[in-house]
């Protein structure tokens, strides 16, 4: 290994290194592993990897280790993994884009409707989440260890991508059986600091961790005493192999990296935060943050295109030389890239510029070709699109012939079994001039039953979840002379008179509060949870997530956006409007990414994992920020633009927008149904 | 336009000048015809007059003709207006269509408004098209874009009249817009704001007004990539893009200048612009009688709307304290210009000095500063308590480390010109010297010195108010209109009980612990009654008269009961017997706008030859490391690969980059089409594709040897360390200069514009009158110039003498004239050693500059003013006549522009130079015009006063708030004089300076180092004034330049470009690879975590220590808070920050 291959192996990790640490690691007598260790356990928010974050000795530690404890239960875990991945159940019953790794080791509790390996049917709705968690904890206790040695095998041996999801399997499990294993009193920062410490625990490869006296930690105990598991099972390898031709095939294989912590939170309507920004912002604002930012973002979508086309890297067209051959027809090649730039030429053909992290190649989209053409035309800056096409003589232009998004398999099917209704709201801006506080107030009626109507009751009493995707206060200098339209023009009053509407909502709903770009918390996205000082106003039943958030309200997957990058869709894709803002959605869909375009009107904050990819799919899709009201369903998946209690603003008379307020979208978890309920 | 009206002095001046004009171009003539240039001769024309100017800028047949006979008989603005009905008639002209006809109509029209000297009538306005109203009628639309900007505010908007005035003539209807199309204007002009910026942006409803009023459709060809969000698509607006023109013209046009439009309006007697009176507001001037009365100046705040760090408010909108109003003009003032004591420039912290730029709250929006000494400086106290006013500037540096506030910041000298100019009523008149003057002339016999009347003592005062009833002379009138009833009451008490009066001194003593605790000493403050503190005891000198006013006798007795009422002026006439009028009863507010400039014009970055090198030479462009340069390791030393054009010698064919071949032919441009490859042998279009042909070519270019050649042929000696190139040329035919200017250039370290001439640039601050010893000449000289008599008459003979300035003479800085005499040195070598001539400035000291001809350029306009150098000034000003400024097309509210050596400019200057694009001729010496003649500069010019003293009947017009066109006829104003030799001669002045140039060297704004230095002086200079409310700056500040420079800047770190080191190249994104694909360099980022912090920390203790709003306070907090949430990595925080943790510990 020289000095090119581990800066390489580094920076594509998304570290740099310095020069003394490079030398360091040359030195040592297996440097590849050496560097893998490195990699494996160095901490996220180093950047620059020095000789202090070599650590010879553990590593030498974690070697030794594993020689002993070597061959121990591989053999099992290989069966399991396999045998769950063959399931055939799987391809029907699963989400086909979930990540296998979390769903296919997920408990019933959390995830209901996934088929493991033991068959696990589907949780029935009836039965209350305590009962089945303590139903799962016990067949789970013993698989959980086997997947962390699964893990470590991983890490040194396959593709990192799998390594990730892998990985994260092993902390979804282990976390999980954790909280089962807790009653439910048990708040979560215990959980989470036992999270951690057994995270900590895996990292450090401590061969006997100080025995702890609750009782979830010997699981610890018990997952470390395979951690040092080397010598790859051949059958193991094998199995990951398939295991991921398979998800090619089923364009679903998921590489998401997956280190923060998912987090749970128990009762009669459970919530499981399973994708969130919030205390796991890395960004410090350097270059390379940026860089990881777009390549996290290509990896990860390029996977699943990889499925259906054989692309090939773009560096790989520019040293070939295309010759036709004899028949005169030129190969069919692929390539996957992100879009850096979209020009018309004079002809009003279209050249799209990709870019791969090895290259870039120009394409061009001839206007004859109308299908393509259309669809050509619809594209949007850093998108990732796979094309097909020939290379013209020269090797400089690709003539496509096929554009491919990354869009929603067709097998995706809707999660099924859950119950009761989720109300979806957003955009409530208390304290602007325009709150509609009459409309409101009924709104809040409704929740707590107390409507006119009868069947508004009824529906009432079936709410289980009141869902709210950003901008719940008008915030302050979010727009200049904003001070003029305020009724409170204190942004922490704001959120007092927030909180006690709130605390009207009957408890048993949960209520989950995403921020928007009116919200108290950085303006760039993803944006974390509103802060703790803010959040100390509300009551027990609202848990605080960042923007976007994927959720799961007990059983159904609900990814919540505040919607930004609508504005940038309105204003480049033809046929999106304010007017039907679910079709904004829709082409965040089709993208797989919820604000494609770069450098417009979303600001964001470089983080190594893009928190926008829309992976795995989710039921819903709940956005909001422009203020109307829209719903759609696109392959199983529902989309729904809630929207506001705000009228129409000076602004938005300015830009000739029509807020439609006070509408309320009502989604029946059992077969998501929509109602759209009306409060003026 | 015929002969030039003068005196026969006048007239050998300006033949003395047009003579050595012809013969500078004679030699630049000869010496260019050596081959050394692009062409062999001067390619500056000589403009003869406006029409001709005109006619050839359109293009029109017979329009010159018509100009000069309409001329006869209309002011311009009229005749423009006339001659583009003429044209759009048919009258003049000849045109297929009516649409065209319309077109060059309002293009005519436009050009004869701005002198012919601008670009903006060809490339300001695209085009003119017909639109059809939703009735089936047709309207106007005028196609404006981005240089329309060169025209100017007035006459933008006078376009847009032209316009109706035209459709009127032909009958087309008036633009009828839908209410879409209105809010689209809307929207599109606060977004233009946002992404470019405008001078003045007008309210929503402004805009309304105006774009459902105007009788034509402002329309624009899209100049931003920013698109409008709502009010798309359109089916009459072609686009979504913001139309860059259109915003200009109806913000900074017809918003800003409605005033204007307005005055042409009621003399053409055109209807349908009566909204104009509402845009106008405020300034209401057809009122009623009652309304009159009522009409009172209201207090305007526009000026200190966007407050800018670093540069300090002086004074709140005309609040006590601030710059109290006077009438009149001194030498260097009018024109937009502005005099203030240059004690006050000291006293507040020398943040204002000569051509610094005020933003004032009135008449104009803007005013360069002057010193002027005889008017009264500030009103300050010390920390002795002692109240003093300083009216010299020696004694202003002698107080200033004691000044523990500044009560009143002085006078300032405005003169009528520039309320008639602006169409601002005219503000009371305080009682001054020079109205009470009328008062005492009218009712007193007796003949008194007049510097005793000037300055007369209590004793005089009084008795020429018992005696003659002369009013109160405004030495011993007080402020009473700055106080209460109750202060009044109060202070009248506080003296009977308290006072003690030494009759023989004249001395008023009041207890200073007392005065304190009854809250006295600030009502004396208030009143401006001068006082000293000594010994527990304030003491009142001359107080007589006040303690009359007070209605008490000189035993301080009430000898009058309080009169019933609350105006205090009246209460004090009424208590003491004598006729008193209000001292103050007209404040201005200003803020400071941007400092003055005296400096060499650099390109950036600079460059002292234009000659290309793409990146062979570095990032200093350096020639010296160009030509030992190499690509690769074995390449050859000195090559480099340029984007040159080709051309081809006619005789011997060679082919070659130089406008000269080597067998000593001109050579020409070799065409091609870019895409076809052929050569087009010299056709407009490609015959083959129909493209533009082009003869530029990526050649590879042995600089070595030409570097080398260079050296040779002006026998220097390579031994310069850095001669600044360019990366690439911007002219169409990719033309270089010679090497050998460059070489020249950089051995007399002077740099060069786009189009090779040398230049510096210096505010505009007007001049009428100099003396010889403020120049740093002598009166000798000055005869040598041709000047005979001083302002009086009498022969000159001393140096302190004051004259009248002549038309064409320019004062320039001390620094100015250093980089011209290194001009001058290198034009001498250059004639010398390159063009092989007899040398023409032969100048060693700056004193042998005197009565150098040098060429005066404005920005945004193409024709340079011939003027000469007749002396030098510490000021960082260029003075200069304001003819000579208004011939540029600039008025002096802060401008600035640039001088050339004429020489210099004759040699250097070629067309082939300039760059090929929109704009690209703007800022250029296309033509030089060698006369001034007063009827064609800017019209803003005749609107100034020249009159030694107003009239009575001015100051009393004042009282009432007339307008000021109402006194057109009895001031003796420039437009009166036009058309006679007076026109050049005789001027005046109301008030003198004894030195124009007083008052600190540098606006502080310049020295004070960081922008956190800067606010700190700002907020502290604020804290002294009484007029300023700090709290208020500070929110000000933080709110229109700290927070949005804050938000604006995290934004944009979220959005950023990324930038390549090495090559330069621009990322809309990083590169997936990381490097620069390009050249493989390190791409880094454009806006760091630094930018966006930088502002941070200040306002967060600014907003603390000023308590500014918590609103306000709030914001910051909140970005203080998003800047750590980005910045910070949370997952290293997250134990000990529990800001960071979300609600989830529940």
């Amino acid at each position: 290994m020289n000095e090119i291959d581990i800066i390489r192996a580094v920076i594509e990790e998304g570290y740099q290194i310095s020069p003394q640490a490079v030398e360091l690691i040359k030195l040592s007598n297996s440097p590849e592993n050496l560097l893998k260790y490195i990699l494996s356990t160095i901490d996220d928010c180093v950047f620059v990897i020095e000789p202090e974050h070599v650590d010879l000795k553990s590593f030498e530690a974690s070697t030794t280790f594993s020689r002993v404890t070597s061959g121990a239960p591989p053999g099992t875990v290989s069966g399991k993994v396999s045998g769950k991945i063959s399931t055939p159940a799987l391809d029907s019953a699963s989400e086909p884009v979930s990540d296998s790794g979390y769903e296919s080791s997920s408990e019933p509790s959390v995830e209901p409707d996934i088929v493991s390996a033991v068959e696990v049917p589907d949780s029935n709705p009836e039965i209350e989440p305590e009962i089945l968690s303590s139903q799962g904890s016990n067949s789970d206790f013993d698989s959980d260890p086997v997947y962390d040695s699964a893990s470590d095998l991983v890490h040194d041996s396959v593709h990192d991508s799998v390594h990730d999801s892998v990985h994260d399997s092993v902390h979804d499990s282990v976390h999980d059986s954790v909280h089962d294993t807790v009653s439910d009193p048990v708040n979560n920062s215990i959980h989470d600091s036992i999270h951690d410490s057994i995270h900590d625990t895996v990292h450090n490869f401590l061969p006997n961790p100080v025995s702890p006296s609750v009782s979830p930690k010997s699981i610890k105990k018990q997952a470390s005493s395979f951690f040092g598991t080397t010598g790859p099972s051949s059958a193991f390898k094998n199995d990951l192999r398939m295991n991921s031709l398979f998800s090619n095939q089923k364009n679903s294989f998921s590489s998401s990296s997956r280190d923060e912590g998912i987090r749970y939170i128990p009762g009669r309507n459970p919530v499981t935060v399973l994708s969130d920004i919030t205390g796991h912002s890395t960004c410090v604002g350097e270059y390379m943050q940026f860089v990881q930012y777009f390549r996290d973002r290509y990896s990860r979508l390029s996977e699943i295109l990889r499925g259906r086309m054989n692309a090939r890297p773009i560096e790989s067209l520019k040293r070939r030389s295309f010759r036709r051959g004899s028949d005169g027809n030129t190969e069919e090649l692929s390539i996957i890239g992100m879009v850096s730039d979209i020009s018309t030429t004079t002809n009003g053909h279209k050249i799209l510029s990709l870019e791969d992290s090895t290259g870039s190649f120009s394409v061009l989209i001839r206007n004859s070709d109308k299908e393509l053409f259309e669809l050509a035309s619809r594209l949007l800056l850093d998108e990732i699109v796979g094309v097909t096409g020939s290379v013209t003589n020269d090797g400089n232009l690709m003539l496509a012939t096929k554009l491919l998004q990354p869009d929603v398999p067709n097998s995706v099917q809707r999660r099924t079994g859950s119950h009761g209704k989720a109300v979806l709201i957003s955009d409530v801006h208390v304290g602007s001039s325009q709150f509609l506080e009459d409309s409101w107030l009924d709104f809040l009626d409704f929740l707590k039953g107390e409507s006119d109507s009868e069947e508004m009751r009824e529906i009432a009493a079936q709410v289980r979840y009141l869902v709210v995707a950003g901008d719940l206060v008008d915030g302050i200098g979010i727009y200049p002379d904003q001070e003029m339209e305020l009724d409170i023009p204190d942004v922490y009053e704001q959120y007092r008179k927030a909180a006690e509407y709130i605390r009207e909502v009957p408890e048993q709903i949960h209520v989950i509060i995403s921020p928007g770009n009116h919200d108290a918390v950085r303006q760039a996205e993803p944006q974390p949870a509103l802060p703790a000082r803010i959040c100390a106003d509300f009551p027990e039943n609202v848990t605080f997530v960042g923007n976007p958030a994927l959720v799961d309200l007990d059983g159904v997957q609900i990814l919540i956006y505040h919607g930004r990058s609508i504005d940038d869709l309105v204003a480049s894709v033809p046929g999106v409007s304010y007017q039907e803002p679910a079709g904004a959605v829709l082409e965040m869909l089709k993208r797989r990414h919820l604000a494609p375009t770069y450098g417009s009107r979303v600001s964001i904050s470089p983080e190594k994992k893009d928190y926008f990819i829309i992976d795995p799919v989710p039921d819903i899709i709940h956005t909001g920020h422009v203020h109307t009201l829209g719903v759609q369903r696109y392959k199983n998946v529902l989309l729904v633009n809630s929207g506001t209690w705000q009228g129409q603003t000076e602004f938005q008379k300015r830009v000739n927008l029509m807020p439609m307020p006070a509408r309320v979208p009502v989604v029946d978890l059992a077969n998501f149904d929509v109602k759209i309920l009306a409060f003026d | 336009m015929g002969e030039t009206i003068a005196s026969k002095e006048m007239h050998e001046y300006f033949d003395g000048l047009e003579a050595r004009l012809k013969e500078a171009i004679e030699i630049a003539n000869r010496a260019r015809a050596q081959g050394g240039d692009p062409k062999p001769t001067v390619e500056i024309p000589l403009a003869k007059d406006l029409a001709d100017r005109v006619e050839n800028l359109i293009g029109v047949q017979g329009v010159a003709a018509k100009i000069r006979e309409l001329e006869t008989r209309m002011s311009r603005e009229e005749a423009a207006l006339e001659i583009g009905k003429q044209v759009a008639e048919g009258v003049v002209g000849n045109f297929p269509t009516k649409k065209d006809a319309v077109e060059a109509a309002i293009r005519v029209s436009m050009a004869t408004l701005t002198e012919g000297v601008v670009a903006a009538p060809i490339e300001g306005i695209d085009k003119v098209d017909l639109g059809k109203n939703d009735d089936g009628s047709q309207y106007i639309r005028i196609f404006y874009s981005g240089p329309i900007r060169s025209a100017g505010g007035t006459a933008q908007a006078l376009s847009v009249l032209v316009g109706d005035y035209v459709r009127r003539g032909i009958g087309i209807d008036r633009y009828k817009p839908r209410e879409e199309e209105v809010e689209r204007y809307v929207e599109e002009i606060l977004l233009y704001k946002r992404v470019a910026s405008l001078q003045y942006t007008p309210s929503e409803d402004e805009i309304r007004l105006i774009v459902r009023n105007c009788p034509v459709c402002i329309d624009g060809d899209p100049t931003e990539e920013a698109e409008v969000e709502g009010h798309r698509d359109l089916e009459r607006i072609g686009t979504n893009r913001v139309r860059g023109g259109m915003c200009l013209v109806l913000a900074e046009g017809l918003a800003l200048k409605a005033p204007k439009v307005k005055k042409h309006v009621n003399k053409l007697k055109m209807d349908g612009w009566d909204w104009l009176e509402t845009l106008i507001g405020g300034a209401k001037s057809g009122g009623s009688a009652e309304d009159d009365q009522k009409s009172k100046i209201k207090p305007k705040d526009k000026y200190i709307r966007d407050l800018i760090a670093g540069r300090p408010v002086f004074s709140h909108p005309s609040r006590p304290g601030g710059f109290r109003l006077r009438y009149g003009r001194s030498r260097n003032t009018s024109f937009a210009s502005a005099g203030i004591n240059p004690a006050s420039m000291v006293l507040l912290d020398d943040f204002i000095t000569n051509g610094t730029q005020l933003k004032v709250e009135r008449p104009g929006k803007a005013a360069a500063m002057s010193a002027v000494d005889s008017i009264e400086g500030p009103t300050v106290r010390l920390f002795s308590g002692d109240l003093v006013r300083i009216d010299n500037i020696k004694e202003a540096y002698e107080v200033r480390p004691q000044v523990e506030a500044i009560i009143d910041i002085g006078e300032i000298l405005i003169n009528y010109g520039d309320f008639l100019e602006n169409n601002h009523p005219l503000m009371p008149s305080p009682y001054v010297f020079e109205w009470w003057q009328y008062d005492y002339q009218a009712a007193c016999p007796e003949k008194i010195p007049e510097e005793k009347l000037k300055n007369p003592s209590s004793a005089l005062a009084l008795r020429l108010a018992e005696e003659y009833n002369v009013p109160l002379h405004p030495k011993f009138t007080y402020l009473w209109h700055d106080i209460n009833r109750n202060e009044f009451e109060a202070l009248r008490k506080f003296v009977v009980e308290n006072g003690t009066f030494l009759i023989g001194e004249g001395i008023l003593k009041l207890p200073l612990a007392a005065s304190f605790e009854d809250g006295i000493k600030p009502v004396l403050e208030k009143l401006l009654v001068l006082h000293r503190v000594k010994e527990g005891e304030t003491l009142i000198e001359e107080a007589l008269p006040f303690v009359l006013c007070l209605g008490l006798d000189n035993s301080l007795e009430e000898k009058a009961s309080m009169p019933e009422t609350d105006d205090m002026v009246e209460a004090a006439g009424v208590l003491s017997g004598f006729k008193v009028y209000p001292r103050a009863p007209s404040r201005i507010g200003a803020r400071m706008g941007r400092p003055e400039k005296s400096d060499l014009r650099k390109m950036s970055p600079a460059a002292q030859v234009l000659f290309p090198i793409s990146n062979c030479g570095g990032i200093t462009r350096n020639l010296v490391s160009a030509s030992d340069y190499t690509s690769c390791m074995n390449g050859k030393i000195g090559e480099i690969e340029v984007e040159l054009g080709l051309r081809e010698c006619p005789a011997c064919g060679k082919e070659t980059y130089f406008w000269r071949c080597e067998c000593g032919e001109f050579t020409n441009p070799k065409l091609s089409c870019p895409r076809c490859k052929i050569d087009v042998r010299g056709a407009e279009t490609c015959p083959k594709c129909g493209r533009k042909p082009t003869s530029v070519a990526n050649v590879k270019l042995d600089f070595r040897s030409i570097y080398k050649k260079a050296f040779e042929n002006v026998g220097e000696r390579e031994k310069m360390d850095l001669i600044k190139g360019v990366k690439r040329l911007m002219n169409g035919q990719m033309t270089p200069e010679p090497l050998e200017k460059g070489i020249l250039r950089a051995k007399h370290n002077v740099y060069i514009f786009k189009d090779g001439t040398v230049r510096y640039d210096m505010s505009d601050i007007p001049l009428t009158h100099i003396r010889a010893d403020e120049l740093g000449i002598t009166a000798a000289k000055l005869r040598e110039l041709g000047y005979r008599e001083d302002i009086y008459g009498k022969t000159l003979e001393r140096d302190d003498q004051v004259v009248c300035l002549k038309v064409q003479d320019l004062v320039i800085s001390y620094d100015g004239a250093k980089y011209i005499l290194r001009t001058a040195q290198y034009v001498d070598d250059l004639l010398v050693k390159y063009y092989k001539v007899e040398p023409y400035y032969n100048a060693e000291t700056i004193q042998d500059l005197v009565g150098v001809l040098l060429i005066g350029l404005a920005p945004h306009t193409s024709a340079g003013v011939l003027g000469r150098l007749i002396g030098f000034t510490k000021a960082s000003v260029g003075y200069a006549h304001p003819f000579f400024h208004a011939s540029k097309r600039r008025n002096c509210d802060g401008d600035e522009d640039c001088i050339m050596l004429l020489m210099d400019g004759i040699l250097n200057f070629s067309r082939a130079y300039l760059p090929d694009k929109r704009g690209g001729k703007m800022d250029a010496p296309l033509v030089l015009t060698t006369r001034i003649d007063p009827k064609e500069v800017d019209k803003e010019a005749h609107n100034i006063d020249v009159s030694a003293r107003y009239p009575l009947e001015f100051y009393r017009a004042t009282q009432e708030i007339k307008n000021p066109t109402e006194l057109e006829g009895i001031m003796d104003l420039i437009s009166s004089r036009l058309g006679t030799p007076e026109q050049y001669e005789h001027f005046m002045f109301t008030h003198n300076t004894s030195d124009i140039a007083a008052g600190p060297l540098k606006s502080s704004y310049k020295t004070l180092g960081s922008m956190i230095e800067k606010m700190e002086a700002q907020l502290s200079l604020a804290n002294k004034i009484r007029a300023v409310d700090a709290p208020d700056v500070a929110e000000r500040v933080l709110k229109s330049h700290f927070l949005p420079d804050l938000i604006g800047n995290l934004r944009s770190f979220s959005r950023q470009r990324m930038r390549c080191i090495k090559c330069g190249e621009k990322f809309r994104r990083p590169p997936l690879t990381g490097a620069c694909p390009k050249c493989g360099g390190n791409v880094v980022l454009t806006v760091h975590e630094g930018a966006v912090r930088k502002y941070l920390e200040i306002s967060k203790e600014i907003g603390e220590r000023y308590g500014v709003s918590s609103y306000t306070r709030q914001r910051i907090e909140l970005l203080d808070y998003d800047i750590r949430s980005l910045f910070e990595n949370h997952k290293v925080k997250q134990m000990g920050l529990s800001d960071f943790m979300s609600g989830s510990a529940r």
